[in-house]
């Protein structure tokens, strides 16, 4: 059994990342150089693991559709693959000031169905997501103000405020270009029957069956895309996915759970790509009330779990222990925060003693019912009553729990959930910690973090970017406004003959580089 | 023989499913409101705001009352409209239209087991009682009661799928398309679920066999002087059979259910597949929509049935 383990330890990563960087930028519009000798031509049978929400980006919502929809639509901003910085895709970007920002698109480019990718079809594109009533992308737009056709290929984009989280926004769903032609001949029928730009074309989905999509044969990068088709066979049950590869029926698996991972091990002639994602499990504090309205209570918390043991314990060691709510290999990670909370139970009960609580305390927790969930709640049940917090667990179904922790009940003290990470990390901020925001149970911030997630939008350049990122981390977790617990690899099975897979960042797989040899 | 007063019976039978038929969707649709969580939640996507869940209620008239919304169903069904999948929005008939033959392909080539493995057994049984025969066959009918299909499933993949490679792990064929293939990757499914089906036929066949072949009226016959195997084969079989029918029709409709489990175990998109994933996102026209088919197959089965008792056994009206 061969093995690509993408986390062979921090620094030969960093080297791995420079290399990269260079090679991208040497080839034309970040598209990864290696892959010289791959050959054209194959279908690839994929497991995927859940029928998608929709085909139309627009109006879908599920995390697992974005596999599928990457291979039909390309994206105005793409993603470089080990950091999530964003690259360009169908256009570049550029912002002659915080509050315009223009896309220059690559000219040539059209739809399956003929009609030329311009400057109207973007336009007419950004307009439905901002606009259209079923549009799942509103909020993610919001901040601009008018789309503007200002040449053929050129489209401007004039904004409220600074947003410099737009290009990444641009790399998901709100960037995938649909037909306009489709979208006006068939109107709420785009669900079902998809036209993009992408390297493969639409041919047919039966639900919970299958889909498949077929060579577009005038795709714009030359000499792309390296398979003829895909056919993606839905099987939720992910032990039965692996057991399709197993046997030979299926060629990949993707986002296998780590208990799997014995089972492709014993496997014969199967590679295992393992990666860090942006999947985040940790422990939601409301922190709007007593008891956890006391940072030291919160700090407590972050010290007495031991982050290493949780993996192991939970993950078979197949996971990054998260010190912050973005993995190591983030483009905004900041090393200088990793440090703060070393697994020390002492200082916890010594930080409980000055809050109040010398006999330590009992918390409310919700959790969820399956059974990795479970697990996890049994360890961090042990790990923090070890430093005398003993937790009180309520569990149920991800809606029913998770609504009555950040909706209006506000029952329990602490949520054991997971964040499933955004493209741009101004959104995972703002949607997990500002004033208001859904996922800040206790709906309060201090104004500090509320203007240094503004600032965070403010500056295009990723470095001064990353900078305003670092001092929120640090806010973040020297308040403690919640644990993180660990990053979630990406698990893949993948035949011999699939040559060139790359995970990302992302966790959602690409196929753009796959050959079949 | 079927008569005139029978065909009436018949028509009777199939006014009285129309209220069977309605209440069960209600049940079910009532049941699915019950249930915490909702489809809104799934169609707002990823980490969407409350304002967005309650937008996309409005949309899709998640909001109306409950009966309105039963009602609404109800009234589009009766006019043949099963309405679409709200996450997806494929027609739902679309998707039954396609998943019901995966499911009744296995569940008839389970029934088909069950009966020429089961029959076989239950006769060798009930033919020498308290033999070593009668023991042994009782063992494994025991043993194929107690063992979980899904678990036998994964056991049958390993082997036959992955070790050996006669027969393909997961998914199906349409058998329309293609015939052979579809009944190749019917098989290790069909076998899973007859499991259970083939220890129970011959369970039943043998304690009703042994019953009969124990009667007066037996006695009687072998002391006219018939040979043993005439007697078993004109007089016992004839008798147990419509034991053996009632067994049968339980079996289909019991098979019908269990398929949710196997078939998830073997990746066949059928209704089993197409409910449960339907159920995890609240999308209640597709539930609905497979409940109202299955009704529809177990109340057609149970007056198959019926009809059947009453040309197998003429004392029955």
């Amino acid at each position: 059994m061969k093995k690509f383990d993408h986390m062979t330890g921090a620094l030969h990563r960093r080297e791995m990342l420079a290399l990269m960087g260079g090679a991208a930028a040497a080839g034309t519009f970040g598209l990864p150089a290696f892959a010289q000798d791959q050959k054209k031509g194959g279908i690839l049978k994929i497991a995927a693991p859940a029928n998608p929400s929709s085909l139309d980006p627009a109006t879908g919502g599920a995390g697992s559709d974005h596999s599928i929809l990457w291979t039909m639509y390309d994206t105005l901003v793409e993603w470089d693959y080990e950091t999530l910085k964003p690259n360009p895709g169908l256009a570049k970007w550029s912002y002659p000031d915080p509050k315009t920002l223009v896309f220059d698109i690559q000219s040539g480019i059209k739809f399956h169905d003929g009609t030329p990718l311009d400057a109207e079809a973007v336009k007419f594109n950004i307009d439905r997501g901002r606009q259209d009533q079923r549009s799942n992308v509103k909020a993610d737009l919001t901040s601009i103000e008018a789309v503007e056709v200002t040449g053929p290929l050129q489209v401007t984009l004039k904004l409220k405020n600074a947003d410099s989280a737009l290009p990444a926004i641009f790399s998901d769903r709100a960037g995938m270009m649909v037909s306009p032609t489709n979208i006006k001949a068939l109107g709420n029928d785009t669900d079902r029957k998809p036209v993009g730009a992408g390297p493969w074309k639409f041919v047919r989905w039966a639900d919970n069956e299958i889909i498949v999509v077929t060579r577009n044969e005038n795709y714009w990068r030359p000499g792309r895309p390296y398979l003829d088709g895909i056919e993606f066979n839905i099987i939720p049950e992910l032990a039965t996915a692996l057991r399709s590869v197993v046997a030979g029926q299926n060629d990949m698996s993707f986002a296998l759970p780590a208990r799997l991972k014995p089972v492709i091990d014993r496997a014969k002639n199967l590679t295992t790509v393992m990666s860090p994602t942006l999947y985040c499990i940790q422990i939601y504090f409301n922190h709007a009330r007593a008891p956890l309205d006391n940072v030291k209570v919160r700090q407590a918390i972050n010290f007495a779990l031991d982050r290493e043991a949780f993996v192991k314990a939970t993950m078979g060691g197949l996971g990054e222990p998260a010190k912050m709510t973005l993995p190591s290999t983030h483009w905004a990670f900041d090393k200088s925060i990793a440090s703060l909370y070393p697994h020390d139970p002492d200082k916890a009960r010594k930080l409980l003693a000055e809050a109040g609580f010398k006999d330590g305390l009992e918390l409310t927790i919700g959790g969820y019912m399956d059974q990795d969930s479970v697990r996890r709640g049994e360890v961090i049940q042990d790990q923090l009553g070890k430093a005398g917090i003993r937790l009180k667990f309520s569990r149920g179904t991800i809606a029913e729990i998770s609504s009555q922790f950040f909706a209006t009940e506000k029952k329990f003290d602490l949520l054991v959930s997971a964040w499933t990470g955004r493209p741009d990390p101004s959104m995972t901020y703002a949607l997990g910690f500002d004033k208001g925001a859904y996922y800040n149970a206790g709906r309060l911030a201090a104004p500090e973090l509320s203007t240094l997630i503004q600032e965070s939008r403010e500056s295009e350049d990723l470095t001064k970017r990353a900078a305003v990122f670092a001092k929120i981390q640090r806010f973040t977790m020297e308040n403690a406004l919640s644990a993180p617990l660990a990053f979630q690899f990406e698990i893949d099975a993948l035949s011999e003959k699939v040559k060139g897979f790359k995970p990302n960042l992302l966790g959602k797989p690409k196929f753009e580089n796959i050959s079949l040899g | 023989m079927i008569t005139a007063a029978k065909l009436s019976i018949i028509g009777r039978r199939l006014l009285q499913t129309l209220p069977v038929i309605v209440l069960s969707t209600f049940i079910v649709f009532g049941l699915l409101k019950l249930v915490p969580g909702d489809v809104a939640v799934t169609l707002a996507g990823d980490n969407a705001s409350e304002q967005r869940i309650t937008e996309i209620r409005e949309i899709y008239g998640l909001d109306r009352p409950f009966f309105v919304q039963y009602g609404t169903w109800l009234w589009k069904a009766a006019h043949g409209d099963l309405s679409n999948s709200l996450v997806s929005s494929e027609a739902v008939l679309t998707s039954i239209k396609r998943c019901l033959p995966h499911t009744l392909l296995i569940v008839s080539l389970a029934l088909l087991l069950a009966l020429i493995i089961g029959i076989p057994l239950g006769i060798a049984a009930a033919s020498r009682p308290s033999s070593w025969v009668d023991s042994f066959v009782m063992a494994v009918a025991s043993l194929g009661v107690a063992v979980p299909n899904f678990w036998l499933g994964m056991l049958l993949v390993a082997f036959f799928a992955l070790e050996m490679n006669w027969l393909p792990a997961t998914g199906a064929v349409a058998f329309a398309q293609d015939p052979w293939g579809a009944l190749r990757h019917a098989l290790l499914p069909a076998v899973a679920l007859a499991s259970g089906g083939i220890a129970e036929v011959a369970r039943q066949l043998r304690s009703s066999l042994v019953e009969i072949l124990s009667s007066q009226q037996v006695r009687t016959l072998h002391a006219k002087g018939l040979p043993p195997s005439s007697i078993l084969w004109r007089h016992g079989l004839k008798n147990v059979s419509v034991n053996l029918l009632t067994v049968v029709s339980l079996l289909a409709n019991r098979m019908l259910a269990a398929t949710v489990v196997v078939e998830a175990v073997f990746a066949i998109p059928g209704m089993g597949s197409l409910i449960v994933n339907a159920a995890m996102n609240r999308d209640f026209p597709v539930v609905q929509g497979v409940v109202f088919a299955m009704v529809l197959i177990v109340v057609g089965l149970n007056l198959l049935t019926d009809i059947l008792y009453s040309v197998l056994d003429p004392r029955i009206s």
